[in-house]
């Protein structure tokens, strides 16, 4: 009995050790107190009941009893008889609670504040824990599968945080969880009495046990295949086959620790849903020295799915190094120039982005573990979020006249830029044809995307709206191009997509408009604000955005020279941050500048901000990797024809040798056989035997070693053939290896090859296709052979470290300790 | 009466002439014993092997009428001791009488002077009257009074006797039950055999119309071609291995002795020989394990308890044992050399 109370107080220690995750989630401790007095209640109940020795299904019902009871004086509402015991009102403000859990844990991130309904969930999902916890390490004696719930309350950190978790609270879980564990086993142990050794010498409670080495053994397994397996599997982070698939490529991402990927935000520019906006809520304080900024950038997506463009991870390095410096694509007709803004990012939005303008060019207050991805022109950090956070950047503003980007040329085809931002996933017949018509009869590649830009404004039909329409297509893209109606993710996604189809790079940026909250040059934006829109790349230029979504719908939108509001009837948009410069008639004939194209693909840092990573294609790895695979696949059924062959020449050859001395002798005399001879037949015999044997366990029928051939072939007469002619096949085979084995002198002059075939087609005959197909493709005689003999090696491994084990035991203080003993 | 050394047997024989031989007393046997082939072919191949046989099982079954065809199918002498509780020693061997008209003593051979000795219910007898079997049945002499004289070959105890948990009888020591080269039990005849046994002794005893078809000389012919019969290594081995999976079996106090295997390894013989094989298999000792050996051994108190019979002990280990064609030794099986000082560590004390 004490030792089940003793138990169940470290079930119930274990379980608030378990619970230290959650420290990271509140800013306060009174969670802490306030779990140890309800995970107190629950063991002091259950060591009482169990006093009472109640049954199992009476613990658990005290231990609920209890938590409720804990529950209802640690939340009191005010209805309760002497202030424990619960009343319909309480439960009712257990409801509230509840429900005021889920509103605050949409409200707030992490690290929350102690508020009521935040505290009473946790405390309720520890005790909860605590009573599992008991049950199934006092009550069932399971205390390993005590780790589940164990770990369900440090899924909680993990499921909140998007960067990594703290690793202490897990270790000080872990080690509750060990001591629950070794607590239980010392009691186990204990309860067959005393353990001594053979020397009589009583052994300490912690001393490990000869069974502990294979407890090590398998740890030690079990942690190498749980760090091996998730580095092998493709697609978990940090994959070592991604890492070795991107190749070293780019050199700036991929570093120990300067690089990496981030993820987990949902940035997907869907060509089909819903905008919900039902609450506004400041996201981010923008500071900024230009007049008339464009919109303020967090994010990219540049992969495209049938459903719309998703984002890849960002890669990069850190923003305190040296950004690239847009200032060498300076030309004719595009003027930069370099602003200073200081963001100011609120509570309410946690992310592992950073909004910034498009290409800054130098960052202050930010940690070295904010990553900047030239190509992308995104700030990222795998680590930390962006919750709060103020800080300053310059940046640097290129605009361009229509002339100076109708300079730039397309792109070579196999230029990385040109062949990954072009993707598109398979021809959709009407995009194609649509984008023919738009494109037909221009000659650059600015009229080109300007032509398809235009196609989405009104006078085509398109309007804003804050949800699709679903068509009849069954492609989003398609819907969309139809119904005509969406909003800024549609449009975004759908201009890419047919810019893309006209062979011009192009994805979708995310981030904020200028927002309808503006204080002289400080714009106050709200998650109404968060718009996307589209990019397209121009040798020389860089990527520039073009916003196809109606400004009606946008509140802060922006246009610019290039890209004039197609809606407004005349003039470009007055809100033009652009100056419309004057044309430069020369600038067609004028852009001698370097070219880019072939610049940036070997000067990637300088023009870093164009070079995507390239990915090179995975067909090649799949396919080598499935020869690869049917090569392995097909090495038992080879060695098993090699084997064959062998044994079966042998045979072939011994018979005709015999048959000629038989021949030879005169009729009516014993066969004369010599010695040579004797010793061929003989070999022929146990080849023809062996080759039996392994048919047999191709063909799945039992092999017994403590048979004789004579009994084996009876009972292969007896149980798998039924033909005439394999029977006494199969007698001759047993007969001839049975005079090989024991007699003086061999059988010789039969046609033991002969046999072999008749039984081996008897039986494929008998057998199923399963088998039969086994028999061929992968004999088990051959996976059995090999399987024996890796036993044998790691058995005769065992042996030899045993031995080493018993030599280094003669130096063993322990050893000596007992000698003494005996003395 | 001619003696003759043990060793001296008669020339070999032919093949064809073996079987016939052979075939003609297993067939004369048969008149009198029906459908019992394998019995008498076991009982046969003992008398090739120059072994002693033990008929045992309840009364009734034909254990007596077994070991008298057997002794009226070869003509030689047979005499038949019938076992009793006042029988003694010097009816078994002989005993020296003085002679008043020579003034000396002179031996009178005992029962076992014989070619074939039937001894009946041999554990009615006293064990003092039992232990005078010892000496002439390994050694095939008696010694009286100091004087040696040796029996005459073939010679062959057949003895009978009831399961001794029967009353009234005593258990034969081991060193006796040692000396039986196999232990029958002759079982219960089946429908059909009990039917012709109804029909053909019903009226006369058939034993009694049971005529010689072979001699002594025959017989040593017999044993002489026995003995040629070949014997591979891996047999050999195989009948150690055998032999000392019983000494090794952890329900066994008492493992079978090598005189067991040598006397397995001569029966084998014999039954390959009736075979018309001249040369041993492992299945011949595999059906003689439990004849030849089950008698010697004893099971442990815990297996006795848990009635598990010596038969049913060895064919289990016959059928756990593999071949020795095929053995190869689990690096388990060996334990690991001793350690320097001479003792390995943690080698628990005795007391």
């Amino acid at each position: 009995m004490i030792s089940t109370r003793n138990i169940g107080m470290v079930a119930a220690a274990a379980t608030l050790l378990a619970a230290a995750p959650l420290s990271a989630i509140f800013q306060g401790w009174t969670w802490l107190i306030e779990s140890i007095i309800a995970v107190a209640v629950v063991a002091g109940v259950a060591a009482l009941t169990r006093l009472a020795r109640a049954p199992l299904w009476g613990q658990v019902l005290g231990m609920l009893a209890g938590l409720m009871l804990a529950l209802t004086w640690l939340f009191p509402s005010g209805q309760e008889l002497f202030a424990i015991l619960p009343t319909p009102g309480t439960f009712a403000y257990f409801g509230d609670l509840l429900a005021g859990s889920m509103q605050d844990m949409r409200s707030y991130g992490v690290e929350v504040p102690d508020t009521d309904p935040l505290l009473f969930i946790a405390v309720l999902g520890v005790g909860g824990v605590a009573v599992l916890v008991d049950v199934l390490a006092v009550g069932l004696r399971r205390p390993a599968l005590a780790g589940l719930p164990m770990l369900a309350i440090y899924s909680v950190p993990v499921a909140v945080y998007v960067d990594s978790v703290p690793a202490v609270p897990f270790v000080v879980g872990a080690a509750g969880y060990l001591w629950l564990l070794v607590t239980d086993n010392v009691d186990r142990v204990r309860r067959f009495g005393r353990r001594f050794t053979g020397d009589g010498r009583d052994v300490d409670v912690w001393e490990a046990s000869p069974l502990a080495s294979a407890g090590r053994r398998l740890a030690a397994v079990g942690v190498a295949l749980a760090v091996v397996l998730p580095l092998a599997v493709p697609g978990m982070t940090g994959g070592l086959l991604d890492s070795l698939s991107r190749g070293p490529g780019n050199g700036t991402g991929n570093g120990s620790g300067s690089g990496g990927t981030s993820g987990r935000i949902d940035l997907f520019a869907s060509l089909a849903g819903q905008l919900n906006q039902s609450q506004v809520a400041d996201l981010v304080k923008v500071k900024t020295s230009e007049q008339n900024p464009f919109y303020l950038r967090y994010a990219v997506a540049d992969e495209l799915r049938p459903a719309g463009f998703q984002a890849r991870s960002p890669s990069g390095r850190s923003v305190n190094r040296d950004l690239p410096n847009p200032a060498d694509r300076a030309g004719p007709g595009v003027r930069q120039a370099t602003y200073q803004a200081t963001v100011e990012v609120t509570k309410s939005l946690s992310m592992s982005l950073m909004p910034v303008y498009a290409e800054p060019t130098r960052a202050d207050d930010l940690s070295d573990n904010w990553l900047y991805d030239a190509n992308q022109q995104v700030v990222f950090s795998n680590r930390e979020n962006s919750r709060g956070r103020k800080y300053s950047f310059d940046y640097v503003r290129s605009t361009f006249t229509p002339d100076a980007l109708r300079t730039a040329k397309p792109l070579p085809t196999e230029h990385p830029v040109r062949r990954q931002m072009t993707a598109t996933p398979g021809p959709v017949p009407e995009v194609e044809e649509l984008v023919k018509g738009l494109i037909q009869g221009k000659r650059t590649d600015y009229d080109r995307v300007l032509s398809i830009y235009q196609h989405f404004s009104a006078d085509n039909g398109f309007s804003y709206r804050l949800s699709t329409e679903s068509g009849s297509s069954g492609q989003d893209i398609v819907n969309f191009l139809t119904n005509k109606v969406g909003y800024c993710q549609q449009y975004a996604a759908a201009m890419a997509w047919l810019v893309r189809s006209a062979g011009i790079p192009a994805r979708v940026a995310f981030g904020f408009t200028n927002g309808s909250k503006r204080d002289g040059d400080t714009f106050t934006l709200t998650n109404l604000n968060l718009h996307a829109w589209t990019e397209v790349y121009f040798d020389g230029a860089g990527w520039v955005p073009f916003d196809a979504t109606p400004a009606y719908g946008v509140p802060g939108s922006t246009r610019s020279a290039w890209a004039p509001d197609t809606d407004a009837p005349e003039e470009p948009s007055p809100s033009s941050g652009a100056t419309s410069a004057p044309t430069d008639p020369g600038a067609s004939t004028e852009s001698t500048g370097p070219d880019n194209a072939d610049r940036d693909t070997d000067d990637g840092l300088s023009l870093g901000g164009t070079t995507p990573n390239e990915q090179p294609p995975v067909w090649p790895w799949w396919a080598a990797g499935l020869v690869a695979l049917l090569v392995l696949l097909a090495v038992p059924a080879l060695r098993r024809m090699a084997l064959r062959r062998r044994r079966s020449g042998r045979a072939a050859s011994g018979a005709m040798v015999s048959a000629r001395v038989d021949g030879g002798s005169e009729p009516g005399a014993r066969p004369v056989v010599v010695s040579a001879d004797a010793n061929r037949a003989r070999a022929d015999a146990h080849a023809a035997w062996a080759e039996l044997l392994d048919t047999l366990v191709d063909f799945r029928v039992p092999v017994d070693p403590t048979e004789t051939p004579r009994a084996t072939a009876d009972r292969l007469v007896r149980d798998s053939l039924d033909d005439d002619d394999a029977i006494g096949s199969a007698r001759l085979l047993g007969r001839a290896e049975e005079r090989a084995r024991y007699a003086r002198d061999p059988l010789t002059g039969e046609g033991l090859l002969p046999a072999l075939r008749a039984v081996r087609a008897a039986l494929a005959t008998r057998a199923d296709r399963r088998t039969r197909l086994l028999a061929a493709v992968l004999p088990p005689s051959v996976l059995l052979r090999w399987r024996t003999a890796m036993a044998d090696r790691s058995g005769r491994m065992v042996a030899l470290t045993g031995q080493a084990r018993y030599r280094l035991l003669r130096w063993n203080p322990r050893r000596l300790l007992a000698d003494r003993a005996a003395r | 009466m001619t003696q003759q050394t043990w060793d001296e047997v008669g020339g070999l024989l032919p093949h064809d002439e073996f079987r016939a031989a052979s075939e003609a007393i297993v067939a004369n046997i048969e008149q009198v014993i029906e459908g019992k082939t394998a019995t008498v072919r076991l009982a046969l191949a003992v008398l090739l092997a120059e072994g002693h046989l033990l008929i045992e099982d309840v009364p009734g079954v034909g254990k007596t009428k077994l070991a008298k065809a057997l002794a009226r199918s070869i003509d030689c002498t047979v005499r038949r001791i019938q076992f009793t509780p006042d029988l003694l020693p010097s009816d078994v061997t002989g005993v020296s009488v003085y002679n008043q008209e020579t003034h000396d003593f002179e031996f009178r051979p005992g029962a076992v002077f014989a070619n074939l000795v039937v001894g009946d219910e041999i554990n009615r007898a006293s064990p003092k009257t039992q232990s005078a079997l010892l000496e002439c049945m390994e050694e095939r002499q008696v010694t009286v009074d100091g004087v040696t004289y040796q029996l005459q070959t073939p010679f062959m105890v057949i003895a009978t006797q009831n399961p001794i948990e029967m009353e009234g009888t005593y258990p034969l020591p081991e060193a006796q039950r040692d000396r039986f080269t196999a232990r029958i039990a002759m079982g219960y005849p089946d429908s059909n055999a009990e039917l012709a046994m109804l029909d053909g002794h019903g009226a006369t005893d058939p034993l009694h119309e049971l005529r010689a078809v072979s001699d002594a000389a025959i017989v040593r012919q017999l044993i002489a071609t026995v003995r040629q019969v070949h014997v591979a290594d891996a047999v050999k081995q195989y009948a150690i291995d055998l032999v000392t999976a019983t000494r090794e079996a952890p329900d066994l106090r008492l493992g079978a002795s090598p005189r067991a295997t040598l006397q397995l390894l001569r029966t084998a013989r014999a039954v390959a020989a009736l075979e018309g094989r001249d040369y041993v298999l492992p299945d011949d000792l595999q059906a003689l394990a439990v004849p030849v050996l089950a008698h010697r051994i004893i099971p442990t108190a815990d297996a006795q308890l848990a009635r598990r019979t010596t038969d049913a002990i060895v064919s289990e280990l016959v059928h756990r044992l593999p071949l020795p064609h095929d053995r190869q030794r689990n690096p388990y099986d060996t334990r690991p050399p001793a350690t320097g000082n001479g003792r390995a560590p943690y080698e628990p004390r005795r007391p």
